[in-house]
């Protein structure tokens, strides 16, 4: 029974994996990237390790989305700007 | 190489892989046993010398070694970015409009950035005692900076961050690793040896000899490279346009 | 498996249920939203883990979690201004009910912790969660209306 919430902390790394590679747009690739960094924090602290729980949290809940979004707002411009000029 | 050769390439590499992979897992022990023979030696090995978090103790005395080579990663990828993300000839820098932020938002951003500075600060001090240490604490107070971006726009960001300094701390704090594990060497140990400073009293912030050192050694270089490597991407996102682009 | 693990296991799967659901389907508003409500969710769930294995030290990742959530929402808000700026996501249902019961979990934890140190530090997490998520959600209803771009 100790085991339901490592079962089932499991299964949710495993299916918000699952939906950050099937999502093909990356703002919502980056979306569900946040939140399974914030559930492998989760399954890290439930199989005991706090300190890979902490390292996790603390890239994977500002600092990922922040690069990848701005990366994306970055292609973005550039494939905007030849179209209708200075953005 | 066809198509179909590289295919069957692929699926004889998967398919040794897989089975090597699956001989391995089964000799594994089984999840949850008592038996931790790496455990028991570097949880002893943690406590002779006093540090009351084993993991910070095999990051930064045991394996400290390792944890110099993971830094020297970080250095050289946020080098390669710095190199990489660079204002080309044919760019040009357009300072971004001052951006109208809601006032409630404002308002939390500039609350929030001291109590995650300090959060940061917390996380790397306590490395030796709790989870956490120079890593983490680094991004931590490394991300609350740009709560100015967030909070207000990226003109307010640069009047907090000055690229160079960081650039500059961010050697000086991954040379003041090296320092600490040369110090060892004059002092007649080994490189990294964790014999050079007292241990300390146990569960306290002064314990672990060296260990708290390396933590902060590594919390600002950590911090300063990740503002670095945020500040090329910003630049890249927010100022920097392609000449074409006019 | 004590009272603590079988709520904590409660909450975290009501938690990653409807966060990874709400992330993974639907328009963008609704999966920034459910990328705020993950922070909201989950932040309780690690503080009972923590009460459940008796660790007051495992306290840091849900003062982390508290911390940096929100934060990430806000890039999105910001990143995504545009887009969202034509359909704000307004889930002021979910956000209370989320923050109902971050304040629910931080008061019984500090019931039991007692006055201290520990006390301080749960009042803390629970300030940033709650306050965080609040203004997470109005970020997203329109926070960032008047940034063009930068």
């Amino acid at each position: 029974m100790a085991d339901a919430v490592i079962v089932l902390t499991l299964l949710a790394v495993a299916g918000c994996a699952t939906a950050a590679v099937v999502n093909r747009d990356p703002a919502r690739q980056a979306l569900v990237l946040a939140v399974l960094g914030t559930v492998l924090a989760v399954l890290f602290t439930v199989l005991q390790a706090p300190d890979v729980g902490l390292s996790q949290l603390a890239v994977g809940s500002a600092l990922t989305p922040l690069l990848i979004m701005l990366t994306v707002r970055k292609v973005r411009r550039r494939s905007a700007a030849p179209k209708d000029g200075r953005q | 190489m066809t198509r179909r050769a590289r295919l069957w390439l692929v699926l004889l590499g998967g398919a040794g892989l897989a089975a090597l992979l699956a001989a391995a897992c089964l000799r594994l022990p089984a999840f949850g046993g008592a038996r931790h023979p790496y455990g028991d030696r570097a949880v002893a090995a943690a406590l002779a010398r006093r540090t009351a978090n084993t993991i910070a103790s095999v990051n930064f005395d045991q394996r400290a070694f390792d944890t110099m080579g993971e830094m020297s990663i970080l250095f050289a990828a946020v080098l390669g970015c710095v190199v990489l993300l660079r204002q080309a000839r044919d760019e040009h820098r357009d300072p971004p409009r001052p951006a109208e932020v809601a006032a409630p938002v404002r308002r939390y951003a500039l609350l929030t950035l001291p109590v995650a500075l300090v959060t940061g600060l917390y996380v790397i001090a306590h490395g030796q005692l709790s989870p956490g240490g120079g890593f983490q604490g680094g991004v931590v107070a490394a991300t609350s900076l740009h709560l100015m971006y967030l909070g207000a726009d990226y003109a307010a960001l640069e009047r907090v961050r000055p690229v160079e300094a960081y650039e500059i701390t961010d050697a000086l704090s991954a040379s003041a690793y090296l320092v600490l594990g040369f110090a060892g060497v004059l002092a007649g140990a080994a490189f990294l040896a964790n014999t050079l400073l007292p241990l300390g009293t146990f569960n306290t912030l002064s314990s672990g000899g060296v260990v708290p050192l390396l933590n902060a050694a590594i919390g600002m270089e950590v911090a300063c490279a990740v503002v670095v490597l945020l500040a090329r991407f910003l630049d890249q996102a927010v100022e920097i346009e392609e000449e074409s682009g006019e | 498996m004590n009272g603590w693990l079988l709520a904590a296991t409660a909450v975290l799967a009501v938690g990653l249920g409807a966060s990874l659901w709400g992330v993974s389907t639907g328009p963008l508003g609704r999966r920034v939203t459910a990328q705020n409500l993950s922070t909201a969710l989950l932040c309780p769930g690690l503080l009972l883990l923590a009460q459940g294995y008796d660790r007051t030290s495992y306290v840091d990742l849900a003062l982390l979690l508290a911390l940096l959530g929100p934060v990430g929402t806000l890039v999105f808000a910001r990143l995504l201004a545009d887009e969202l700026a034509g359909d704000p996501p307004r889930a002021w249902g979910p956000t209370w009910a989320a923050a109902a019961l971050g304040t629910v979990v931080v008061a019984v934890l500090c019931a039991v912790a007692g006055p201290g140190r520990a006390m301080v530090k749960l009042l803390i997490v629970g300030a940033l969660l709650v306050g965080g998520n609040l203004i997470a959600s109005r970020a997203l209803s329109g926070g960032f209306a008047e940034v063009d771009r930068g």
